[in-house]
């Protein structure tokens, strides 16, 4: 069904810039020793199955609890393990299963009872199939199955959104992903969620600037009337749930809390591809595709790496030794810094970008023309020349000035609050219910507000302060939206790529 | 470039040594981040926005640079030393309060600087331009706290200041451009005493007696787009300014039988383009909100037009930016009112 493009106001389309992924995939090679963490994604940690010393397989699952909200964690190479400790990862200490590889062969165990015909295996089959392959612990909700690996049930799902926007700065590449046959695989796949969410409408939004992929989207899906396609401005942060639910079905968000509360399940498209690998393939999901992105990459292709490869083995080859660089995880708006480059890759990895760390201070740099620079504003040359790379790095070109209230942050604002206004109501320490009034809560931390701000302002940093001041008098979030949501009371989930 | 650094290195040391210069630091340290820009960098999101106060500032002057040019070309040099005045007198109330507060000095006096003098009359003596100046930094901007904080925009303080403080010498005193004869009518006091138009061409190419800046108006009107364009100005406020200045003398002159004058030769007569464009849409005293902005354009219209038309005054641009700066917190708190009330 053909639709006119949807989008949402607010936000801010990221241009060309230096040092997007090319539709190339490389191999990484099996590391000698991996790390698997026992809570990657949308899953509780689970209790390790082994032990020190055991003897384990590619593709084997260490990991399994079937009493909390999990999916199985399995063994990427072939080996014996080493340990099992306590590390610090993204904030959190998670118990992780240390195997040395014990050869190099890439053969990976596959899951009993998969079938090619998948479309003959039963509805548990199935299930039990996405839950095994560990592919249902992806996205802020996890695929629903009868094992416990979401927090909603496969008949309460309302709606499946399926998106593959790229509003980032660097995005995975669609057409890698989406190549000659992993795109029959990715509809494959999709028809796969539909069996087992029956009561489910599909919903498929794509970024509207690739128009052939949209055609043959719109080609494929022409004939079953439970999906849709969306073509949408790839303008950040349109992947975000609390943007996609919105602009897509019309509704309400309740912000704060998961899409689950509202019978939402949200997947991006490399998930989907899981999902068809896992039921026609018993592939365990033991690979991730990682695009490297950024100038600092010798480079910039995907990377086919095993879970659980330290970033050292992926990265200290491929970037450019020469200039003090910064490493980012999925997002250069909100992603995590990685400093530390023993941690392993995890199921939640897409992007590895690293810019350069520009500590320099250049001369007039006010008044240059500004060809590569990117701007919400359009006073650089860069802005009027689209085709010029634009080259990003972390200095903050400016000082911290006071607010002018030239409201850049309100324009750019997603959710349609002011963060400046509530920035300087929470520097002068007035916090009380006119900053709830103003709804501070439905705050999604996309950081676009502290993007774009001339004056330098920290804004998303002044939210994040508001909000747990508030808390911490009493205030809550759950009182701005539960008068007006039926919500299950279904908590938010964080994973663990957003702070 | 090594040059300013090492003269900027020296200074530094001589100010580590002495105490009292010490007290200076703030004007040591604005002239080096304006030179060389700063090392510090961003912690969450990993990037940020190339624009900051400085190319936000220096883009209102580029876009100031057509009508001073030809201000300069129509009164002479002496243009450029009130410029110079203005920039000096403002600079050392900026500086003298970034001294006592021990804060840094900041970049939105270097717009004020230059819009004040352009709206004074070309034949204004220096010390009123340096009277006025300071009046307008000390009075528009610094006791409420410095950029950012001000109420009214200084340099309309200033100009009326000035225009109140000394009738004599701000409104008879005019020029013809280019020949050197004295005059005492802008095209807006003829409409008013004897209801002349003057001639729209000559008005936008400037070639009347008028302000500094504001006779030029083919530039104002350049370089207003040229903002709006770069998104510097939300086009919003200008676009409710004008349109009100036009319509409603139109419909008042219909159903009130007032005489105002015609709409065309409202917008190009007197301070109003540059006022619209440069003056009302400063971010700082603007109302924030958008439907507020909407606001403050069409009452900026009605009351300039009354104030042209009905009061003993011959221009009302400026007096109308001062009431309506009054006005923008009590618009958007009620702008805010009705979008944020109970579901």
């Amino acid at each position: 069904m053909l639709r006119l493009p949807k989008t949402f106001k607010g936000g801010y389309r990221f241009k060309n810039y230096t040092g997007q992924a090319a539709a190339i995939l490389q191999e990484a090679k099996i590391p000698s020793r991996v790390t698997i963490p026992l809570r990657q994604g949308f899953s509780t940690e689970v209790k390790p199955l082994v032990g020190i010393g055991d003897k384990v397989f590619a593709g084997q699952i260490i990991g399994r609890d079937d009493s909390s909200i999990s999916s199985p964690v399995h063994s990427s190479v072939n080996g014996v393990v080493e340990g099992i400790k306590k590390f610090n990862y993204f904030k959190r200490e998670i118990g992780m299963v240390i195997i040395r590889a014990t050869d190099e062969s890439k053969e990976v165990r596959r899951l009993s009872g998969y079938a090619a015909e998948w479309w003959k295996l039963s509805n548990e089959q199935i299930e039990e199939l996405i839950y095994l392959s560990g592919i249902s612990s992806l996205d802020k909700e996890g695929i629903p199955t009868r094992f416990k690996s979401s927090i909603i049930s496969t008949s309460d799902v309302k709606d499946l959104i399926i998106h593959g926007i790229g509003s980032e700065p660097y995005n995975i590449s669609l057409e890698l992903l989406l190549e000659r046959k992993n795109f029959l695989h990715f509809f494959d796949g999709v028809k796969i969620l539909k069996r087992i969410m029956p009561k489910c409408k599909v919903h498929l939004a794509i970024n509207a600037h690739k128009r052939k992929l949209v055609e043959q989207l719109m080609k494929l899906s022409c004939e079953l009337e439970w999906l849709d396609i969306y073509p949408l401005e790839p303008k950040f942060p349109q992947g975000y749930d609390e943007i996609l639910v919105p602009t897509i079905l019309g509704q309400k968000f309740p912000y704060g809390y998961s899409a689950a509360n509202i019978g939402v399940v949200v997947l991006n498209i490399q998930v989907v591809l899981g999902v068809y690998s896992a039921v026609a393939e018993g592939m365990p999901l033991v690979e991730r595709v990682i695009a490297l992105c950024g100038p600092h990459f010798k480079e910039n292709v995907h990377l086919k790496v095993r879970v659980g490869s330290s970033l050292g083995d992926i990265i200290t080859d491929r970037v450019k030794q020469d200039a003090p660089l910064r490493i980012v995880l999925n997002s250069l708006l909100t992603g995590f810094q990685l400093n530390d480059f023993s941690l392993p890759v995890n199921r939640t990895f897409s992007q590895i970008i690293a810019i350069p760390e520009n500590k320099n201070r250049k001369f007039l740099a006010f008044l240059r023309p500004g060809a590569k620079r990117d701007s919400y504003t359009r006073a650089f040359l860069g802005n009027w020349l689209p085709w010029i790379h634009k080259h990003p790095d972390t200095n903050l070109h400016g000082e911290e000035r006071p607010c002018i209230s030239c409201s850049f942050c309100e324009e750019v604002c997603p959710v349609r609050i002011i963060p400046h206004l509530l920035s300087k109501y929470v520097t002068q320490g007035i916090i009380d219910e006119t900053l709830m009034n103003y709804e501070i809560f439905n705050c999604i931390e996309c950081g676009l507000c502290s993007f774009v701000c001339p004056s330098k302002i920290p804004l998303l940093k002044h939210m994040r302060e508001g909000q747990e001041k508030l808390i911490m008098q009493g205030c809550d979030r759950t009182q701005c939206i539960l008068p007006y949501f039926d919500v299950k009371g279904i908590e938010e989930y964080r994973g663990v790529t957003k702070l | 470039m090594q040059f300013i650094k090492n003269i900027l290195n020296n200074l530094d040391s001589l100010t580590q040594k002495n105490r009292f210069l010490n007290k200076f630091k703030p004007v040591l340290l604005a002239t080096d981040e304006f030179f060389f820009g700063t090392p510090k960098v961003t912690a969450l999101p990993h990037i940020v926005d190339f624009m900051d106060i400085k190319r936000f500032m220096s883009m209102v002057i580029i876009a100031l640079l057509p009508v001073t040019v030809a201000a300069v070309y129509f009164w002479g040099l002496r243009v450029l030393a009130v410029i110079l005045v203005s920039y000096a007198f403002g600079g050392l109330v900026e500086v003298a309060f970034a001294i006592a507060r021990k804060k840094e000095v900041h970049e939105g006096f270097l717009v004020t600087g230059l819009i004040f003098p352009l709206t004074l009359p070309p034949d204004v003596p220096l010390w009123i331009v340096a009277v006025g100046t300071m009046f307008g930094v000390l009075f528009g901007k610094e006791v409420f706290g410095g950029t950012g904080r001000n109420i009214f925009n200084p340099a309309i303080v200033g100009r009326v200041f000035l225009s109140i403080s000394f009738p004599k010498i701000m409104s008879t005193h005019w020029r013809i451009p280019l020949v050197d004869a004295v005059t005492s009518a802008t095209p807006l006091s003829l409409f008013k005493g004897e209801g002349i138009i003057t001639s729209y061409q000559d008005l936008l190419l400037g070639l009347n007696p008028g302000c500094i800046g504001e006779t030029f108006r083919l530039g104002i009107i350049i370089g207003g787009l040229f903002l709006i364009l770069i998104k510097i100005v939300d086009w919003r406020l200008p676009l409710a300014y004008l349109v009100t200045v036009a319509a409603f003398p139109f419909l008042s002159n219909r159903i009130f039988h007032t005489q105002f004058a015609p709409a065309l030769f409202q917008i190009l007569s007197g301070g109003l383009l540059l006022g619209a464009f440069f003056m009302a849409t400063d971010p700082v005293t603007s109302p924030f909100t958008k439907p507020g902005r909407w606001i403050s354009g069409i009452l900026l219209g009605i009351l300039t037009v009354l104030i042209r038309g009905l009061s003993g005054y011959v221009e009302g641009v400026m007096f109308s930016i001062l009431l309506v700066n009054a006005l923008s917190p009590l618009i958007d708190t009620v702008v805010l009112q009705v979008r944020y009330r109970k579901r």
